[in-house]
């Protein structure tokens, strides 16, 4: 039987293995069995800030423009659907259905109960010292689909003052 | 959502996370966890096709990897082999710890020896892995069938 050779360079292939998306939810899963829910928080805050430093960097000095191009180049690499309002003060983020769920259940990947957090956690530490804090205002847990929420903090404080006056 | 792309530096990232919380007894653990629960892939490919089931097993996920590499199969040999010369997901932690944005975990590589040694041995093949020059994202690996000698 011959001698099978493969030879590759890496400009020879897109960099896009979404099976990582079944060993981050394995990761999880581990992570909630061994030390509890709040582990699974811990975890993903502690990467969010740590990683996506520069993107709160730019969250922090252009707004949310920045979450935005970061968001859709995330998505739309992933081939999801993915719409934005966008506001001065707010943005809603609309998932069709979330890619990774998509790839982990057509695989039989086991998907994590904690899955969501990696938007909600995730996109609440990016904002962390920011003027913006986000929100995930439905989640659906088959499909990933999901509504998200990024206000300004004025928002909120604004209408109380206006209640005050 | 974190992109299949970030997931590397989150790995990392978690097993950093893992040895503050328990040592690096906690890190091995969730390795051979992660060996027997994940890998099912390529247990059933080499309970399948044998050793040629490593070459259907590592030519998709290093193609997806965009991987720089040599990978060959002697079946009449009994070997299997991957000369790496740019591993995407240690050249990426490299990458991030020279612009300064995370600290990747010291023994990063190591759990490629600890999965899938795991998976093979039991399988009757011999795994032997070469990490000496991981730190230029460069390493070997070789699967031998130990029926074959």
């Amino acid at each position: 039987m011959p001698k099978q050779v493969m030879d590759r360079s890496a400009s020879d292939n897109e960099y896009l293995h979404r099976d990582f998306h079944g060993a981050l939810s394995s990761a999880l899963i581990y992570l909630e069995e061994r030390f509890g829910p709040d582990a699974v928080r811990d975890y993903l805050a502690r990467f969010a800030r740590r990683f996506y430093a520069p993107l709160r960097h730019e969250l922090q000095q252009r707004g949310l423009p920045a979450m935005a191009e970061h968001l859709r180049r995330v998505y739309e690499r992933e081939g999801a659907e993915i719409s934005i309002d966008l506001s001065n003060d707010e943005m809603i983020v609309r998932i069709e259905a979330c890619p990774a769920v998509t790839h982990m259940r057509q695989h039989e990947y086991e998907v994590s109960p904690l899955w969501y957090e990696t938007v909600r956690t995730v996109h609440q530490a990016v904002c962390e010292g920011s003027p913006f804090t986000f929100e995930l205002v439905n989640y659906d847990l088959e499909t990933g689909a999901s509504t998200g929420r990024f206000s300004h903090h004025r928002s909120a404080s604004g209408e109380e003052e206006e209640e005050l006056r | 959502m974190i992109s299949c792309t970030e997931f590397i530096p989150a790995y990392s990232e978690l097993f950093c996370y893992l040895e503050e919380r328990g040592g690096r007894d906690e890190v091995l653990r969730f390795w051979e966890h992660l060996s027997d629960h994940f890998l099912d892939n390529l247990r059933e490919l080499v309970t399948q096709h044998g050793l040629r089931g490593c070459w259907m097993y590592w030519e998709r996920t290093l193609n997806e990897e965009a991987a720089d590499f040599t990978m060959e199969l002697d079946e009449a040999a009994g070997e299997f082999t991957i000369r790496m010369r740019h591993c995407p997901s240690k050249g990426m932690l490299l990458e991030l710890q020279q612009a300064g944005r995370i600290e990747p975990y010291h023994d990063y590589c190591g759990h490629c020896d600890v999965l899938y040694r795991r998976v093979l041995e039991p399988m009757g093949y011999d795994f032997a892995a070469d990490l000496t020059e991981c730190e230029r994202a460069r390493c070997s690996i070789v699967v031998r069938d130990s029926r074959e000698r």
